[in-house]
């Protein structure tokens, strides 16, 4: 193998060489110092692969063949050797997207890049404390050469400060290593550490002046305003090389030292880092310049890693992975996204539009923004769980929820970017021209992120049984995104139906589970099946609805938390690429993507307490969590409710469901939304009702299931547009199964899990049928249709079966739901609660009359004379369920039976007896079939009746009426919806003040206006960055000692 | 098998009682309403004229099958109503099919109609048909409110649902009547009939006095009839159903009339006392002293 020495040999040999024959082209010394950082590359790929595999041993290398403190002395070790791969792939890689600059800043730059990788890969090597400070010094100088190179006011003027600040940290550290070496007598690091000098007074203060230089190298908030005007004013390949390079040699630097540092010190450095974290993340938000916002975002993780580091003691074994799982995903992410803001060449993070005509620079793009955030299947993802489980089984609860705000103060910022670069105008905007050089290096990161991804869940333990074929298939889905949609779509329901197929048996014998696997994979065949309708490619749909669809399986399968967890960010990733699809989405996808975001920080919290307490991850963890039950129940259920859009949670749901369009719709409301309820009910089935915080968690959720459904019913009375009003009519439906559930008995369980069925059926209907005539008449405003019913007459059997469904008018299967309420509120004593929900379901009317009424009676508008019946794509699926709505009707015992017999086993007592076709309580009785019988009979003879009496009746047009003894005037102003219940809205109006709305807007306010004022503290004036490093020393000398 | 049959031919019987009572209180309301506004009033039998006049009037157009189906869906309500409701406490064929069906079915029927009829007038593309429903609808929900806590209260307090044990737990003296033994559940049902019958002053939704409103705008000839045939009966069961719950039900068809004709009563008597309200304010009627009371009769079973 080759000697590491030669790391540094070559670097440097190539850098001399090239200044000595200085005349060479310049497009030959740029090819020369890559081809100098490929052979070093090369050096410590081979290292590191060996040590890796155990085919070789840490070594140690001792310059001039003395032993030290006479020699230099550098480490090549498993963790030296890959860090120092990392440096030089982004060397390499940087160095090939900055061809064309570095060419033409000529033979300068070329040397001081190469100078830098070069002093990179010593500062991580080394062993040598003086050494260290000495590379620490070449890599600054060259930094800031490469800063200056920019030659404009900008880069100098930054370059400067940077010169300033580094300066200082310099002085600092030489001092530091001065009084350490009176103390230890030499030099060495291992020496050092040998010796213990944290012990003594003054050996704590050179450990200190060390300490606090090598943090102030990772640039720690507030003190980095030098460092955030660097990655403002460089070009974005050279903050690609000072993000991912520099800080992962510095991070590298004080993993060395920190074994120096005594223990007392340690919660000061995880409090430096997580201050560094949040703050840095929090001036984030304000950002709207791309670099300066990654700039942010780089300091934002190296506060992490630092924050790790100082937890390093309650992380034990895991310690390494976690640390090198963040890392990783930092640095892939972090250099690509740098990459990319290099080749869209925008500043302002609003003018990112463009990169969606580049699908490939866009998936990269989403893909180290996912990364970034933590989401699966990235490193970061079990990165971040592990830590969080780690923090949690040590009992370190208020990091935990550190570094989880942190997380989403970030995801606020990178997100928002993101969301606005998918959704926002882009037709003004230059074309992104792309040069193969620049696409490479981000394209290589980005297949990285996905390759480290699955290397990562091979450490950690739950991830164990993740079946990754799924996420093969929809690898594969993407691959041939570029057919036309129908193909897909019949490759994505065979695959879909081969899955269930496989999975079936694994859930069979458990019912619950077969009811959401049905609900889940069902649901998926139908939905695909209605998206025949679509004509085109359809670009981008099917991986991301399989990903859901994915994610939701995964639910159901999972045997532990972790998986839970996994398959939720896989569904809300999924599901999230699905709403924002919508013509106007983009405010309310993002706000959907923020709710999921802490949804899933919430659950990560109480996953970890319930850990902490159990000990591993079964899901029995669930069950009896003995580390603060009620806050971990309490956020364990946030999480899902996110999805369930509770009442409080629920304000992204109207705009994200109202703008999708018809199947997505369905899968987003009828599907999508019983995922929380899925995780509800195992939560509620872990916790019991017995114990006094189960009893208080259980009363607060039935309140928040009741005011849910009143307020998405009294919403959805209000609303204009058809898909708002069912998007709002889903949080009511979604109120109903919470209440039900959480009265936490048979009845209340039967009539909540007997509402997810059905709510599925007929919202399913309702959903496929409206987005169908939406789509049709291009505006899902009800006051714009009217009189369709002769236009469209299958949509409109079809809806008024759903709505009857819905509003539980008997003798169709719907009531026996409002039966069931009826009989649970009264046996479970869930009186106030209960009359909430019940004057809901009245409320239901209103809107649902108002549905079928606004788009299907009334007058026919003019323009609408030629419109035909909705794409038989649309119809096939929603007449199935309609099939199934009439079935359970007639027999509802075949879901009701079924339920009880699962449900006694959990309940015992309260359950439905059966004789025949008769179901009783303890309080009431009701015979479906017989009632539907003696309807259907009264109903043909009253009809006969009508016939015989009327048979003469002529037929005319709904505008052939009386009107006040004249004729009306057009159908438009004869139609009556718009602001149909006016009269309503006066009375109970006041119910739907948007005051959650407002909530959170004060809330979000409150982040943006903190970020606008602590952002005030970069003056960017040098003086003032000097003065911000001097009293930070200060502040933090006066903390610790 | 001749049982089913018997039980049919007594169900009808009760179907033709019903129909007529119910024509003839009707008219004895309106006679009392014109006297109390100093008018003469119609005939006693007005109704039964009208009923013929309206099924063989030759004419009648259509607006289509849905307009064609409200009125059936109507009457069905109606109809549907007598049949899941015990008339005549004690008698085997005089309690229909209630035996399919408890309260709550009952609670639930009754939108059965409302529901196809307002979908009938909704085809029939009459504006004012469709501003009657969409106040009677918005009526409506908050009508229901203190009726479902009188519901539950009773429910609590008889531990059952089944209309024909609510009575039967009612019998043996007047002071056994839930008018006595549960007096503010009575009570907030009883506020809640005025909106569930329609009188003034919650009659905003037809607003029978100026031009005609609401759903049956565009009906006339036989389905107008037979929306006539079915307010008959309608009037009638909704009586019996708040006799059944808070009056002890009723023993012979006398004791169903005079109870059912004093139900109706109290909601003309508050109609021709009290001047009409806007939607907006008979919809918050109901949520302040009706809820109160009603939140009251459940209170008093914590």
């Amino acid at each position: 193998m080759v000697s590491p020495i030669h790391i540094i040999t070559i670097s440097l040999g190539i850098a001399f060489a090239l200044g000595i024959f200085g005349n060479l082209p310049k497009k030959i010394s740029a090819i020369i110092m890559l081809i100098a950082i490929g052979a070093i590359t090369f050096i410590s790929a081979q290292w590191a692969y060996a040590l890796y595999f155990g085919n070789a041993e840490t070594t140690q290398i001792f310059t001039a063949g003395f032993k030290p403190p006479y020699s230099i002395n550098l480490q090549m070790g498993i963790y030296e050797a890959f860090f120092s791969l990392l440096i030089n792939i982004i060397g390499l890689l940087g160095g090939i997207y900055l061809f064309n600059t570095l060419v033409k800043q000529g033979k300068n730059a070329i040397i001081v890049f190469l100078i830098l990788i070069m002093g990179l890969n010593v500062i991580v090597l080394t062993q040598d404390i003086f050494n260290l400070f000495v590379f620490l010094e070449v890599q600054s100088i060259a930094t800031a050469g490469l800063i200056v190179l920019h030659k404009n006011k900008d880069s100098i003027s930054s370059g400067f400060k940077y010169m300033l600040a580094t300066g200082i940290i310099a002085g600092l550290l030489l001092i530091g290593i001065i009084f350490s070496y009176y103390f230890t007598g030499s030099l060495n690091i291992a020496d050092i550490i040998n010796a213990n000098i944290g012990l003594s007074k003054g050996g704590a203060v050179a450990v200190f002046l060390i300490l606090i230089a090598i943090v102030l190298e990772l640039k720690p908030f507030p003190a980095n305003g030098w460092a955030i005007d660097v990655y403002q004013s460089v070009k974005p390949g050279f903050a690609a090389i000072i993000s991912a390079g520099s800080a992962s040699a510095a991070f590298f630097v004080l993993y060395k030292i920190l074994p120096i540092v005594p223990e007392n010190f340690y919660n000061v450095i995880s409090a430096l880092g997580i201050i560094t974290f949040i703050g840095s993340n929090l001036i984030g938000i304000k950002q709207t310049n791309t670099n300066r916002l990654l700039g942010y975002s780089s300091i934002g993780q190296m506060g992490l890693l630092i924050t790790i580091l100082g937890l390093s003691p309650y992380l034990g074994d895991k310690l390494t992975f976690i640390a090198f799982a963040i890392l990783i995903s930092h640095y892939l992410a972090k250099a690509g996204l740098f990459w990319l803001s290099g080749i869209v060449k925008q500043q302002n993070i609003k003018n990112w539009s463009n990169l969606r005509k580049k699908p490939v620079l866009m998936v990269l793009f989403g893909t180290f923004i996912f990364t970034l955030l933590g989401f699966p299947p990235f490193p970061s993802f079990f990165g971040k769980w592990e830590l969080i489980m780690q923090l949690s089984a040590s009992g370190q609860f208020i990091w935990m929820a550190l570094i989880l705000v942190g997380s989403f103060i970030e995801g606020i910022y990178l997100f928002r970017w993101f969301s606005n670069s998918l959704k926002s105008e882009n037709s003004k905007l230059p074309e992104i021209k792309i040069s193969l050089n620049k696409f490479i290096p981000p394209v290589i990161f980005g297949v990285a992120t996905y390759g480290f991804g699955y290397f990562a869940g091979t450490f950690v333990e739950a991830a164990g049984a993740i079946n990754y074929i799924p996420l093969l298939f929809i690898a594969f889905i993407a691959l041939i995104d570029f057919l036309p949609a129908w193909t897909k779509n019949t490759i994505s329901i065979a695959g879909v139906i081969a899955y269930i197929f496989y999975l079936y048996p694994s859930v069979e014998g458990d019912l619950l589970r077969q009811i959401f696997l049905g609900i889940f994979l069902g649901g998926a065949v139908i939905t695909l099946f209605s998206g025949y309708y679509y004509k085109g490619k359809r670009l981008g749909f099917y991986p991301m609805a399989l990903a859901m669809f994915a994610g939701l399986a995964m639910l159901i399968t999972a045997t532990n938390l972790f998986e839970i967890l996994y398959g939720w960010e896989l569904m809300t990733i999924g599901s999230y690429f699905l709403l924002i699809r919508g013509k106007k989405s983009l405010p309310h996808g993002y706000s959907y993507m923020m709710f999921s975001l802490g949804g899933s920080y919430t659950m990560m919290f109480g996953f970890a307490l319930a850990f902490a307490g159990f000990g591993n991850l079964d899901l029995q963890a669930l069950s009896g969590i003995t580390v603060y039950p009620t806050l971990a129940y309490s956020l364990i259920l946030i999480g899902f409710m996110t999805k369930t859009a509770s009442f409080g949670l629920h304000i992204w749901l109207p705009g994200a469901h109202g703008e999708a369009v018809a199947d997505i719709h369905f899968m987003a409301s009828a599907i999508l939304l019983k995922a929380g309820v899925f995780g509800i009910i195992l939560v509620l089935l872990g916790m019991g009702a017995e114990a006094i915080y189960a009893k208080n968690i259980l009363f607060v959720l039935g309140w928040i299931g009741a005011i849910s459904a009143l307020i998405g019913n009294v919403a959805a009375s209000f609303q204009e547009s058809a898909k708002r009003l069912l998007a709002w009519s889903s949080i009511g439906q979604l109120g109903y199964i919470v209440f039900g559930l959480a009265m936490m008995s048979h009845l209340g369980w039967t009539a909540g899990l007997f509402y997810t069925i059905t709510h599925f059926l007929y919202k399913g209907v309702l959903f496929l049928i409206i987005g169908g005539i939406a789509l049709k008449l291009g505006t899902p405003l009800m006051y714009k249709m009217g009189g369709l019913i002769k236009k469209m007459p299958f949509s409109f059997i079809a809806v008024l079966i759903a709505i009857i469904t819905l509003a539980g008018v008997p003798p169709l299967v719907g009531f026996a739901g409002k039966w069931l309420f009826y009989n649970a509120i009264i046996s479970e004593g869930f009186y106030f609660q209960g009359v909430v929900v019940l004057f809901s379901g009245i409320v239901a009317f209103l809107y649902l009359f108002r549905l079928i009424h606004t788009i299907f009676l009334g007058q026919l508008k003019d323009e609408h004379r030629n419109v035909k019946e909705i794409s038989v794509w649309l119809l096939i699926p929603v007449y199935l369920l309609l099939f199934a709505i009439m079935i359970i009707s007639a027999k509802p015992e075949f879901i009701l039976k079924p339920l009880g017999n699962y449900l006694i086993s959990y309940f015992p007592t309260g359950a439905l007896t059966w004789n025949e076709t008769m179901v009783s309580t303890a309080l009431g009785h009701w015979d479906g079939y017989w009632i539907m019988m003696i309807v259907g009979v009264m109903f043909v003879i009253l009809l006969a009746w009508l016939i015989i009496t009327n048979a003469k009746a002529q037929k005319v047009k709904q505008f052939n009426m009386v009107y006040a003894a004249e004729r009306p005037f057009r159908p438009e102003t004869t139609h009556m919806a718009h602001n149909m219940f006016a009269g309503y809205n006066k009375a109970l109006g006041f119910l739907i003040a948007p005051y959650v709305t407002n909530f959170w807007n004060w809330i979000s306010n409150f982040v943006y206006d903190t970020a606008g004022f602590v952002r005030r503290i970069y003056s960017g004036n040098g003086q003032t960055y000097v003065l911000h490093i001097v009293a930070y020393i200060m502040v933090i000398y006066f903390i610790i000692f | 098998m001749d049982n089913i049959i018997l039980k049919l031919l007594f169900t009808l019987l009760g179907l033709f009682i019903v129909l007529n009572w119910g024509l003839l209180m009707s008219a004895i309301m309106q006679k009392i309403v014109a006297r109390v506004a100093g008018r003469h009033g119609i005939p006693f039998y007005q109704p039964w004229i009208d009923l013929i006049k309206l099924y063989t009037k030759r004419t009648a157009i259509t607006h289509g099958i849905m307009f064609y189906l409200g009125p059936v869906f109507r009457l069905g309500g109606g109809v549907g109503m007598f049949l899941f409701i015990p008339l005549i406490y004690g008698s085997e064929y005089f309690t229909n099919f209630s035996w399919s069906g408890d309260l709550i079915l009952i609670l639930y029927f009754q939108f059965f109609g409302m529901l196809g009829m307002a979908l009938g007038a909704g085809e029939g593309g009459h504006p004012n048909s469709v501003i009657g429903i969409s106040r009677g609808l918005a009526q409506f929900t908050t009508v229901e409110v203190p009726m479902t806590l009188a519901v539950i209260s009773i429910a609590v307090q008889y531990q059952t649902l089944s209309i024909t044990e609510i009575v039967a737990a009612q019998q043996g003296g007047i002071l056994n009547w839930t008018l006595f033994t549960n007096p503010l559940a009575t009570a907030a049902a009883m506020l809640s009939l005025l909106g569930a019958f329609r009188h003034a002053p919650f009659n905003l939704v037809k607003a029978p006095n100026e031009i005609p409103i609401g759903p049956p705008t565009e009906y006339h000839s036989s389905f107008l009839g037979v929306l006539r045939t079915n307010n008959a009966i309608l009037h009638v069961i909704e009586a019996v159903l708040f006799m059944n719950l808070f009056f002890g039900g009723a023993t012979n068809w006398f004791e169903l009339i005079l109870k059912s004709f004093l139900i109706y009563f109290w909601s003309v008597f508050v109609g021709v006392v009290f001047p009409r309200f806007r939607i907006e304010q008979s919809v918050a009627w109901f949520l302040k002293v009706p809820l109160v009371i009603g939140i009251l009769a459940i209170i008093i079973f914590i």
